[in-house]
């Protein structure tokens, strides 16, 4: 007879042997061969049944030429482009969660029930009566599609709406790549159907304005984003002098904070923004760190409060790289409109294909399982601290940022999270269905670039070496997660 | 002095009164705006589909036309597709190899979770940790390897190829396991003390209470593998093995110009998903919000 420690060690492995051997097979065995592969030169094109030459380690060649070659640090470029678009997704499925969380059905739903349909199907009618009752099949269609998810909306509430929003999110794949490489097609696509006149029209407003009100709306954008940048760092000083943040979070925001100023060198339109911008933010990061310095209260360790600091940057990430690129739009419209404003031509352009790939991934990420997390993280905010708000007279605005906000704050790390570890893996399949990677290698990401060397010019070595460096950047963000995410997760 | 007192309530009443429909009335027009506002909301998400199913009911000559409605509408492009390319044959094979996949990897993946989550062997939690560390691993990294393995197998080109590695899944195993530790232990207490088994403890006790999760597990696992892209791509050479993405892809860079039948195609592969999301929405939205999906 076994002891029952032992038969519960030979259960416990033979309930696991089936998993751990696919694993050990799958996973583990390939890793090595991976990590092996990286220092060596196996190349298809050297080693075939042609040329038997043998394969040979090269100790860090891979890495050192991966270093050396402008392509990687495009890709990588293109990867961290793509990855902007981010933030954008995240605000937006906050959004929606916010929307859906609302009372959908009042608090008098007998009464309710009767007036609201009646005042959405008069705002239909009006709908109806402005587009020309019957004058296009397809505003019948898309009236009637609005009709309906109204109605239904009002019926069930947040779950058609919750469904509506999800399905782009969960139908993406092939599929739907294909169906926006057709939308955005310059020729026969709707996209540009739609911007046309709109375009046209707003090239004819640019061409009769004059250069300074250009270069002013310009700067006026600019100034904006400063000013936030200003808010942004003062608060980000006041949380060091309290205590709420430590040195080295402190100085990891403000790489992210300066980061879109930053940007503006490559960015920015005009020559003298160019230099100015980044020069203000820098005049403006000095100023409160000289006024900082000497007056710190209580100082906290040096990795306190990384999440919070990291968030209050992340979240001004967002507008001010809008306004940085408002402000690049604006200065580029007289000379794009000297002749007529077009519509891009979306994929097939070097400059457009990313935001292209950018305004799909938009699409399908607001609805994403983000906003779901976010929906259950609203349902947890406990009811009495918002009564609260409100009986001290909060605004809207205040009691979100004061109340709604600090709740959510760990899904919010865990979400950011999540999405730079996607961020930096994605891109194949986009780049694969409707780019190929192109034009010009404007959308080859990370993950295509792995797959071009492996699949496509045999590089094997090489490709593997690519994909360590990937693993090492998601294994420090995972690492950064799990230093200080626990803690954040868990206040 | 009555009378003031009197006419003091009644104010007072008309007073609330008035607030009070005002307030309903805010209540409602708040309301309203909200609903218009999502419906909203949901038209510009709508959209892209809208497009794509009535290009698919165009002909070939009003494919290049920026009107969206067709003159008339051609359902004989959904039969069409499949004489076009093998489709029927694409959804077969996608559905054929997302069902083994997802039996495979919810079968494993629960073993694995019961000796995780009910037996306690010695080292046990750093097996554990170690699986939850592959989870980070981009997937990426073992794709070059194991496409060697396959071709040392010979499983290239093959639906065994497509299947074997998929069937273990580190995350299904920790999806499994969170679920069980949910289940109460006194049970397991009360089984032994029946005489029951290891297995039986499995299959008789755990696995029926760990039905929703083990339904949520299939729900995304075969919606995951049904979309699922780039082991296929790499590993299917002949055409009438392709699965539904693999075809997809394959039938835009063959027979683009056609938008109308490539959407017809496109409307049939997304449609069982929407049918799939309508049907199981609660299991998924809870599975989702409970964690488990892979960001």
């Amino acid at each position: 007879m076994l002891s029952k420690k032992t038969s519960n060690t030979i259960a416990g492995i033979a309930f696991l042997s089936p998993n751990i051997l696919g694993f050990l097979a799958f996973t583990t065995i390939p890793l090595i061969f991976s990590m092996i592969l990286a220092f060596s030169n196996w190349d298809l094109t050297l080693h075939n049944m042609f040329h038997d030459d043998t394969i040979q380690f090269v100790g860090l060649k891979n890495f050192i030429q991966l270093f050396r070659e402008r392509d990687f640090w495009k890709f990588l470029g293109n990867t961290l482009f793509l990855m902007m678009g981010a933030p954008f997704a995240i605000a937006g499925s906050l959004i929606a969660a916010i929307l859906l969380n609302k009372d959908l059905k009042g608090k008098k739903s007998g009464i309710f029930r009767i007036i609201l349909p009646g005042a959405i199907l008069f705002v239909s009618c009006v709908m109806l009566t402005l587009v020309g009752m019957g004058a296009a099949a397809l505003t019948i269609v898309i009236v009637g599609a609005v009709g309906m998810t109204l109605i239904s909306g009002i019926l069930f509430g947040q779950t058609v709406y919750r469904t509506l929003f999800y399905l782009p999110n969960f139908t993406s794949g092939v599929a739907v790549y294909i169906l926006w490489k057709k939308l955005y097609s310059p020729q026969t696509g709707p996209v540009n159907a739609i911007l046309e006149k709109p375009v046209a029209a707003v090239g004819n407003i640019v061409n009769a304005t004059p250069s300074w009100v250009i270069s002013a709306g310009e700067w006026l954008f600019l100034i904006i984003g400063l000013f936030i940048l200003m808010k942004v760092l003062k608060s980000l000083f006041n949380h060091w002098k309290d205590g709420d943040l430590g040195t080295c979070g402190l100085g990891l925001s403000l790489v992210f904070a300066m980061m879109p100023f930053f940007f503006a060198i490559l960015w920015a339109p005009s020559a003298a923004a160019k230099f100015a911008v980044p020069a203000i933010a820098t005049a403006i990061l000095v100023f409160h760190l000289a006024r900082s310095l000497r007056t710190r209260d209580f100082p906290c360790t040096t990795w306190h409060g990384v999440g919070t600091g990291f968030m209050i940057s992340m979240i001004s990430l967002v507008p001010m790289f809008m306004l940085i690129g408002f402000a690049a739009a604006i200065a580029n419209l007289p000379v794009l409109s000297a002749d007529g404003l077009q519509p891009p031509e979306w994929l097939s352009n070097y400059d457009w294909a990313k935001p292209a790939i950018m305004i799909m991934g938009l699409w399908g990420a607001i609805g994403s399982n983000n906003m779901l997390l976010y929906l259950a993280g609203l349902s947890n905010v406990p009811p009495e601290l918002e009564e609260a708000a409100d009986i001290d007279g909060a605004s809207p605005f205040q009691k979100f940022w004061n109340v709604t906000w600090p709740q959510l704050a760990p899904i919010t790390f865990f979400i950011v999270v999540m999405s730079v570890i996607g961020g930096l893996q994605g891109g194949f399949e986009m780049a694969r269905t409707m780019t190929q990677g192109g034009p010009w290698g404007s959308t080859t990401t990370l993950s295509y670039f792995i797959y071009n060397e492996g699949f496509a010019t045999g590089r094997l070595g090489y490709s593997s070496a690519i994909s360590w460096v990937l693993f090492i950047m998601v294994f420090s963000i995972t690492m950064i997660n799990w230093k200080f995410g626990s803690k954040y997760v868990n206040d | 002095m009555s009378m003031t007192e009197k006419s003091d309530t009644t104010t007072r009443d008309s007073a609330m009164n008035v607030s009070k429909g005002r307030t309903f009335q805010k209540e409602v027009m708040g309301i309203s705006l909200l609903h218009i506002l999502l419906a909203g909301m949901s038209l510009m998400f709508m959209l892209p589909f809208l497009w794509m199913l009535l290009t698919s009911l165009k002909t070939l000559a009003e494919v290049g036309l920026p009107e969206w409605m067709p003159a008339s509408f051609q359902w004989g492009n959904y039969l069409e597709v499949f004489n076009v390319i093998p489709f029927a044959k694409f959804y077969w094979n996608s559905i054929l190899i997302a069902s083994w996949v997802t039996f495979l990897q919810v079968f494993t993946s629960s073993l694995a979770a019961f000796s995780f989550s009910r037996l306690n062997w010695p080292g046990r939690d750093k097996v554990f940790l170690m699986y939850l560390a592959t989870m980070m691993l981009p997937g990426l990294v073992m794709m070059i390897p194991n496409y060697q393995i396959m071709i040392s197998l010979g499983w290239v080109d093959s639906f065994i190829g497509l299947i074997v590695p998929a069937s273990f899944s580190a995350f299904g195993t920790f999806m499994m396991r969170q679920f069980m530790m949910t289940i109460p232990t006194s049970l397991d207490e009360a089984a032994e003390i029946d005489g029951a088994n290891k297995w039986q403890l499995y299959w008789d006790v755990i696995l029926p209470l760990a039905k929703p999760g083990l339904l949520t597990l299939t729900i995304f696992t075969f919606m995951g593998n049904y979309q699922s892209f780039f082991w296929p791509l790499v590993m299917l050479k002949s055409i009438d093995k392709y699965t539904l993405p693999v075809g997809l892809l394959f039938f835009d860079s063959t027979r683009g110009q056609t938008t109308h039948l490539l959407m017809a195609g496109v409307t049939m592969s997304v449609l069982p998903m929407v049918i799939v999301f309508i049907i199981m929405q609660k299991q998924m939205v809870k599975g989702i919000q409970m964690g488990a999906v892979k960001g």
